[in-house]
């Protein structure tokens, strides 16, 4: 159910106007040009990349139940329509917040780093030193033995601050209870294992998918409180530190963002690197979507951003071809910015 | 100082398992040894007990990573801090390091295709070893079930003249491949220790259904009025999942466990089964290794194991205790037939050779075929071994030879379903052993009372009282108290 709503809402975020694969390749965090414009434009931050390992399979049988249940109408060049029945869950529909944008599936290495953390002081604290570390990655376990070693685990001064810092910032955490029951269940420890993916699922009546993106979720929200409030949090933060991409551009964009940042123009950087213009512009569309100190006015007019935002109202698209139509004085690359800004430089 | 003391003081045993000390007095004076040791009977004291008592690093060459973590994990709870794993799982960086830093451990595990990488080869040179161990040696041959192509190379590697003594392990070997593991690693009249395969307090039984619907129905009624723990091993994922399912759904405390599941899954199931809160798991063959626990009950079969080198191995891992445990073969008409099908299904046929042709004609890797989705990894590691070997045509014979093989082993294991003879005597033939005596209630044709073996399940299971997640936090980090 969970998994659905969120699938409407992304139909319903792409407005129609693109074909029934796109929220397929946005969930696995496809890094295509594409894709990534795509989350600009229809405001898709959350969800992107927050199941990296979605099958197609697996998205095609849940698209059948959504056809099945006359939520979704596809359409024969493989485009789509959502029904009256989707606009009625979608307004009943539960939010639940994501923010797959910026943690990139780096919410498992924080977790990763929790769990084998807690394992120890656990099992530290039962005068059992000899266990089986429940994380294989070297990184992780690096991670953890620094981590351990840092804040004098030794003491056992260690697991009741740990344990504040989780009662307390879990309880300010704004999901529901069943999310935050799940990801405790995922951990181990002394004489407690954690559950698998099929025995939570058993015990909630929930399916894997649903059980899934509430995991996501409420690690995101939950790291999003860390971050946020790292002075009451200090254990917990530097488990979160860093995991939480201030900069999200992809290795080549971030190479054209630095020469764009130190004064260079499209034109230049495309020489520079031996690249397409049309690949820079690319580049830049996706500086002006995450970067928020980015000058949109710079390329465009503030009287003709009011207008692309006035035609996206009038007509109810985002298409760049309809746009183009209506303010046919801006280029291509012109409504790509404007669109990938949003509405934040529309006043 | 005496072999016992020692074993004492690194590992806490104070008596031998049969076979140990042989094994162990052999590798010391520098023998050459093959030793086929059942799973379970402690195979990797016979190199490690050795290397707290030579000087140099023993290097063991073990053909699975997961086994290989295992073992590591293993060492390092007995507190042993000298010991590495040199495979793919590395990072370059790390693997740099380690390489240089090679000759300070103790126990050096090593994949056969990293052994055959050229500057681990010269680092290897440059070191004296003690002892080379060479696991799962019945990898190295195309008549066992496993075979490895790169194990074939080993032999090239380590050489003929002034190298330490080689120790091959198996659990499970024919004699005819006894007789290839010491050909290929050139073994120099190696001392041999052949364990019977037997394990009298494994009782077998055999079940024959019609249909298939009715073999789980079967294992619905029997599971729900007979004591664990145990394991069901079936052929596929989606298999596992949902006979799991309707086990939970019976009361039932079960779990799926196959090769594809999320690794912490992995991890809990483990913890689970071990600690007792799992009482059944369902599983693919990738079941088993590294599971170290003493007091499995049962072991069901609700599909034919493609060989009885996997039969073996796979009800070898009932009754570790010693004490009378129950192996259940079940078969409904026609499973013969899928066993084959999966036994060759990840195999390579006469278009891959077309295929590699091709590629090299065109100069482009061969091992592109991977990549372009044309054959899995392990398939194609049997066809370019064999390419590299021998002309096209006589590939393709060998191909043909060998799925015929693989279907003619799951023939045999047919045996055990058709016989009305003794099933035990069955499959110790097919080691290549005789059976001295049988024990009572031996085997389904010999007779016996399942009733005897196992017994009746008692209390349905409890499950764990869900906690919120306050206070099993609170219970992981302060405990019960």
């Amino acid at each position: 159910m969970i998994f659905h709503h969120i699938l409407l809402q992304i139909f319903h975020n792409f407005n129609q106007e693109r074909s029934i694969s796109a929220p397929f390749h946005l969930l696995r965090g496809k890094r295509s040009g594409q894709t990534v414009q795509d989350v600009g434009i229809y405001q898709l931050h959350q969800y992107f990349g927050i199941l990296p390992k979605l099958t197609r399979t697996k998205y095609n049988e849940e698209l059948s139940t959504l056809i099945e249940n006359q939520s979704l109408i596809v359409k024969d060049d493989g485009f789509y329509e959502l029904t009256r029945n989707a606009d009625e869950q979608l307004k009943k529909m539960q939010k639940l917040s994501l923010d797959g944008w910026h943690y990139r599936g780096n919410e498992h290495i924080y977790f990763a780093r929790l769990s084998l953390i807690i394992q120890t002081l656990s099992h530290q604290r039962a005068g059992q030193m000899t266990f089986v570390p429940i994380q294989k990655d070297e990184q992780v376990q690096q991670w953890a033995k620094g981590f351990l070693k840092a804040n004098q685990y030794k003491g056992g001064q260690l697991q009741p601050r740990l344990l504040n810092e989780i009662h307390s910032s879990l309880e300010q955490t704004n999901v529901e209870e069943s999310g935050k029951n799940i990801l405790i269940l995922r951990l181990s420890g002394y004489g407690s294992s954690g559950l698998t993916w099929q025995q939570i699922g058993f015990q909630e009546n929930m399916n894997d998918i649903d059980l899934q993106v509430i995991y996501i979720a409420t690690l995101h929200n939950w790291m999003n409180i860390i971050l946020a409030n790292s002075e009451y949090f200090p254990l917990l933060h530097q488990m979160a530190d860093g995991l939480r991409i201030k900069n999200p551009l992809t290795g080549s964009a971030f190479h054209s963002a630095e020469l764009f940042n130190n004064g260079h123009s499209i034109e230049e950087i495309s020489k520079i690197r031996n690249l397409k213009l049309s690949t820079i512009e690319d580049h830049i569309v996706e500086l002006a979507m995450n970067e928020p100190h980015f000058k949109l006015e710079q390329f465009v007019s503030t009287v003709d951003i009011k207008k692309v935002f006035t035609a996206v109202d009038d007509y109810n698209t985002r298409k760049l071809k309809v746009l183009h139509e209506v303010v046919p004085h801006l280029t291509y690359f012109q409504l790509r910015l404007v669109l990938a800004r949003g509405e934040q430089d529309a006043t | 100082m005496q072999l016992e003391s020692i074993l004492n003081k690194y590992f806490g045993y104070s008596n031998f398992r049969p076979g140990q000390k042989e094994v162990i007095e052999n590798v010391l004076q520098g023998q050459d040894v093959i030793a086929l040791l059942p799973t379970g009977m402690g195979k990797s004291l016979c190199y490690q007990l050795p290397g707290y008592i030579f000087d140099k690093p023993v290097l063991i060459i073990s053909p699975l990573l997961s086994l290989m973590q295992d073992q590591v994990d293993q060492m390092k709870q007995f507190k042993e801090k000298r010991v590495i794993a040199l495979n793919s799982f590395l990072n370059p960086a790390q693997k740099r390091t380690t390489i240089h830093y090679l000759h300070n451990y103790r126990f050096i595990f090593i994949s056969p295709e990293m052994l055959l990488q050229e500057h681990v080869q010269q680092k290897l040179n440059s070191m004296e070893l003690s002892l080379i161990v060479v696991d799962e040696a019945h990898c190295i041959s195309q008549w066992g079930f496993d075979f490895r192509p790169d194990y074939l190379r080993i032999g090239q590697v380590i050489g003929k003249v002034n190298r330490p003594p080689i120790l091959a392990l198996s659990a499970t070997a024919t004699t005819k491949v006894l007789r290839d593991i010491e050909s290929y690693l050139n073994m120099d009249g190696p001392y041999k220790f052949i364990h019977s395969v037997d394990r009298p307090n494994i009782h077998l039984g055999k079940m024959l259904f019609q249909g298939r619907e009715d073999k789980i129905d079967w294992i619905m009624d029997h599971v729900s009025k007979s004591a664990g723990p145990g394991i069901i091993y079936t052929q596929s994922r989606s298999k596992t999942e949902s006979l799991s399912g309707r086990l939970l759904q019976a009361g039932i405390s079960c779990a799926a466990y196959h090769g594809g599941m999320d690794p912490l899954d992995r991890q809990f199931i483990q913890q689970q089964f071990i600690d007792g809160s799992l009482e059944w798991i369902v599983a693919t063959n990738a079941f088993g290794m590294g599971v170290h626990k003493q007091n499995v009950r049962q072991v069901i079969h609700e599909s034919l194991p493609s060989n009885m080198a996997n039969y073996m191995q796979e009800i070898g891992r009932a009754g570790r205790d010693g004490k009378d445990s129950l192996a259940i073969l079940l078969y409904a008409e026609g499973d013969e037939e899928f066993a084959k099908f999966v036994g060759i299904d990840d195999y390579p046929v006469d278009a891959h050779v077309d295929s590699y042709l091709s590629y090299r004609s065109r100069n482009e890797q061969p091992s592109s075929m991977i990549q372009n989705g044309e054959i899995s990894e392990t398939a194609f590691r049997v066809l370019d071994y064999w390419m590299n070997q021998l002309q096209p045509a006589e590939v393709r014979q060998q191909l043909t030879s060998m799925k015929y093989e693989k279907m003619r082993a799951v023939e045999e294991v047919m045996e055990l379903i058709d016989t009305n003879k003794c099933m035990r005597e069955k499959l110790v033939h097919y080691f290549g052993q005789t059976l001295d005596n049988t024990p009572n209630d031996c085997c389904q044709c010999c007779g016996m009372d399942y009733g005897k073996i196992i017994h009746r399940r008692e209390n349905d299971a409890t499950y764990p009282h869900l906690l919120n997640w306050k206070d099993r936090i609170e219970i992981l980090l302060l405990g019960n108290s």
